[in-house]
């Protein structure tokens, strides 16, 4: 948040009172609705349940031996081991695995969603480098047969991010998986928006080679301060605008412009930046250009070379959002290396994400997470698996500004659980339970848990 | 000059026999023979000019002799419908040489494949020895050759440069499916009715194309139609019967629907283990449990990596994982990475059988778990590494120095 010093304001006012010609009965004060499409979500029935016997693996890098699991209310009552209670459901987990429900940062479900016919293609606005006015919530189809097949491997909760066209694609939100008609009833209660911001190539090359700016990476560089510096006028507007109407005057509101409401949400630290940003050298400049403005840079996503400027990340408190192996599709993916998300969360302070931007490995984040353990741990790391959750639970919950309330298995949580038949971490392992706010929302082995889309139904 | 050349060329032979003359010997080893053999245990693999010499011979009389208690030995993995050394960026335009908008029947791309290519080491991590590489194609519905190598990024690694006809059918953005299907039949029918005809002038001096079409039509050439659709691959297999084509088909999201059509039409499917999306309305029924239940239909199943799978085969081993947790058997799993493939193109290997080429792999456990390493591996019998540009980038930022990292090589 930014605070501006009272005698900005003081001068502010005083500038406004010699300009003000009107000190009539004040008019109705303008004020934005910063919720107009406000959250209808609900959670699925729940009865208290207690999964007994499982290893659990917390979200908060602790692992249970013969552990157990209490859930009451939609939230988590209870985690330890011979739990004495009394549930209306309780599942022997002996054998199997409990983690947190699984949390992706980046996804386009919804937006670009299956099947992928230019009708449903509603993913990135490409018509100006600056789009922070369009919402992808707007965009989202709850009917992608696509969050169905994540659920299914355990993913409880999903940021939608418009596409990297543009250096401003937008803002992305955060969604419950659960199936529902509207988007407005998956939508999570009280997550703070994201706003996607894209550097490197896909910007450079959409405008570029239309002739528009910006044609070069210092262009992309020009078209974020320009917008900024538009943006922190406007927020200076709407400021003056209320303290004068704070003072007794009746000062004209300044023009709406849903686009800068969106950039000055981010300034006013309601937003949450989520900038796709492959090169090292990009996301310190990146960052730089965050304090110049006076915002928080927030997560890096798909940082292929995260790896060169982890204890720059650390440092200045921005997640990195990464995939496992991806690479080679384009140069600024070309530095992959598997060790990636390893050397981003072994400094201090980190927060190293594991994202999946595909509705294909969306379903199996577990498995994501797996490589880079291993790989790591064959190049002398020493990663565990209750520490390795975390990449796709606790930090992802962090890196969404949802920590406080899921992401991990702790007292007053949403219980967004889920049960695997094995552990997680094996190419053998599947989601057997999946649980949203303490609701049984999948079951591999009971087909009334096993949700369809109206897309799918009666299909041939 | 002629002197000369023959000093080259005898180096050369000299600098290949001394690493061929060696025989190894991989003992005590669970060998997974992606054969009717089955498991083997407690082996013993002798290994002899590039290719497997003896499995549980009387005497072992080896130079070198690996023990392999407690590993598991399979045959090298293949790879499959990727750009592998086509490709070295894919928004890298001059990095690419899979597709030209002349491609058709002739185009062969693989006096375009680069051995070299950072791709080949990485691939090489997922225990893939060989790889079928296809061509992307150009305007025609006829793609053009797949070809095969080795990874062992040799400058000779191109082993068979004609391996496979790539047609691609079903669902198209403009215009119809049956236009594409129809320009197929009649080029193949055309190019019968040419070689029935008695005294025709130009069958002396056949075009590329013709060459190609002679040995489809003659079931020597396999033809690789991508097509997923169950209607569509009804009608490709009534081609296929029409002009005794040797058919395999790739993409198969619906392929399910037929597959006892396919079996008893003995049509191999690709596909990739992890398609379950319905991308389109060709692929309504796509699910992670297809393999296995193609491979229970009695259908050869040869697994391929979906997406880019020129910078991802491999992940090859973690995809036949995910089709044994989804109901393939692994037995089925390793053979629809190895023997399948090697049988339905007509690869030298992918399996460990005596006579093949050496093309072995030594896991620490079970090759498909992310847990597992890979202790050794030998393409062509002979012993290659593992590491790429990705381990140096890697130890690069995690060894601690004085000096910019620019100096830690």
């Amino acid at each position: 948040m930014v605070k501006y010093t009272p005698s900005i304001v003081v001068a502010g006012i005083a500038a406004a009172l010699m300009g003000c010609q009107d000190n009539g009965p004040q008019k109705e004060k303008v004020t934005i609705e910063k919720n107009p499409y406000p959250s209808t979500y609900k959670a699925v029935p729940s009865r208290s349940t207690l999964i007994t016997n499982a290893t659990v693996l917390t979200g908060t890098g602790d692992k249970i031996e013969q552990g157990d699991v209490f859930i009451v209310d939609g939230k988590i009552q209870q985690v330890g081991k011979d739990l004495s209670v009394t549930a209306d459901t309780t599942i022997d987990a002996q054998g199997k695995w409990v983690t947190p429900g699984i949390i992706d940062v980046h996804s386009h479900l919804g937006a670009y969603p299956s099947p992928s016919v230019e009708s449903h293609s509603d993913g990135n606005e490409i018509v100006n480098p600056n789009t922070s006015q369009v919402w992808v919530e707007h965009s989202v189809w709850p009917q992608d047969p696509g969050f169905n097949r994540a659920r299914e491997g355990g993913i409880t909760t999903l940021q939608i991010l418009p596409g990297s066209a543009n250096l401003f694609g937008g803002r992305g939100v955060t969604l419950k998986n659960v199936p529902a008609p509207t988007m407005q009833a998956m939508k999570f209660p009280d997550a703070p928006y994201g706003l996607k911001m894209a550097c490197g190539e896909n910007p450079k090359r959409v405008y570029g080679s239309k002739g528009v700016a910006p044609y070069t990476r210092m262009g992309n560089m020009a078209g974020y301060r320009e917008a900024w510096i538009e943006a922190g006028e406007y927020k200076r507007a709407w400021e003056q605008y209320e303290a004068e109407y704070a003072a007794g005057l009746n000062p004209d509101a300044p023009k709406r412009d849903i686009k800068l409401d969106t950039l000055r949400g981010v300034l006013d630290g309601e937003i949450l930046i989520h900038n796709h940003c492959y090169k090292a050298e990009e996301m310190a400049m990146m960052i730089d250009l965050s304090k110049e403005f006076g915002y928080h840079a927030g997560t890096f996503h798909h940082g292929i070379e995260a790896y060169k400027v982890a204890d720059l990340l650390a440092e200045n408190g921005n997640c990195a959002a990464l995939w496992p192996d991806w690479w080679g599709f384009k140069m600024e993916a070309y530095d992959m290396v598997q060790e990636n998300v390893a050397i981003v969360d072994a400094v201090k302070n980190s927060c190293a994400v594991v994202h999946s931007d595909s509705g294909t490995t969306i379903q199996r984040l577990n498995h994501e997470a797996s490589k880079v353990m291993n790989t790591a741990n064959q190049s002398g790391f020493n990663i565990s698996e209750q520490h390795a959750i975390k990449w796709i639970t606790a930090n992802a919950a962090k890196s969404l500004g949802i920590q406080d309330k899921t992401g991990s298995l702790e007292l007053g949580k949403q219980a967004d659980v889920v049960i695997w038949n094995t552990n997680p971490f094996s190419v053998y392992s599947q989601a057997e339970q999946v649980f949203i706010d303490g609701g049984k929302v999948y079951d591999r082995n009971d087909e009334k848990y096993q949700a369809v889309s109206d897309f799918m139904l009666g299909q041939k | 000059m002629k002197t000369m050349k023959l000093a080259m060329i005898t180096s050369a032979l000299l600098a290949h026999s001394a690493a061929f003359a060696e025989v190894t010997a991989i003992t005590n080893a669970t060998l997974h023979t992606a054969t009717a053999e089955g498991v083997i245990e407690g082996a013993t693999l002798l290994i002899e000019n590039g290719k497997i010499k003896a499995i549980n011979p009387n005497n072992i009389n080896a130079d070198v002799t690996i023990d392999a208690s407690g590993k598991i030995i399979t045959p090298g993995f293949i790879g499959s419908m990727n750009q592998l050394g086509l490709v070295e960026v894919g928004a890298v335009a001059a990095s690419r040489d899979a597709g030209d908008d002349a491609a058709g029947i002739d185009f062969d791309a693989s006096t375009a494949f680069n051995p070299r290519s950072s791709l080949i080491a990485y691939a090489r991590k997922g225990g893939v020895t060989q790889n079928l590489v296809t061509p992307w194609g150009g305007k025609s519905e006829f793609a053009g050759l797949g070809f095969v190598v080795d990874l062992s990024g040799t400058f000779d690694s191109v082993t068979d440069r004609q391996s496979a006809l790539v047609i691609h059918l079903g669902a198209k953005s403009e215009g119809s499916r049956a236009k594409s299907l129809d320009n197929v039949v009649k080029k193949l029918a055309s190019h019968q009715e040419k070689q029935n005809k008695k005294d025709d002038k130009d069958k002396a001096k056949p075009t590329a194309e013709e060459q190609v079409l002679t040995q489809v039509l003659a079931g020597e050439m396999p033809v690789i139609a991508s097509v997923s659709r169950a209607s569509d691959i009804l009608e490709v297999i009534k081609v296929k019967e029409q002009f005794g084509l040797d058919l395999i088909i790739k993409g198969a999201n619906d392929a399910v629907l037929v597959a006892d059509e396919l079996a008893k039409a003995n049509v191999p499917v690709i596909l990739s283990a992890v398609s379950n999306l319905p991308s389109s309305f060709d692929s309504m029924h796509a699910s992670l449990d297809n393999a296995g239940k193609l491979e229970k239909a009695g259908v050869k199943v040869i697994l391929s990596i979906g997406g880019d799978g020129s910078h991802n085969v491999y992940q090859l081993r973690f995809d036949a994982g995910i089709a044994v947790a989804n109901g393939m058997s692994h037995a089925g799993a390793l053979k629809a990475i190895t023997a399948n493939p090697a049988a339905a193109l007509g690869i030298d290997g992918g399996v460990i059988e005596v006579g093949k080429r050496a093309d072995i792999v030594m896991w620490s456990a079970d090759p498909f778990e992310f847990s597992t390493t890979i202790d050794k591996i030998w393409i062509n019998g002979e012993e290659v590494s593992t590491e790429s540009r990705h381990d140096k980038l890697r130890d690069r930022y995690t060894t601690d120095s004085d000096m910019p990292r620019a100096y830690t090589k």
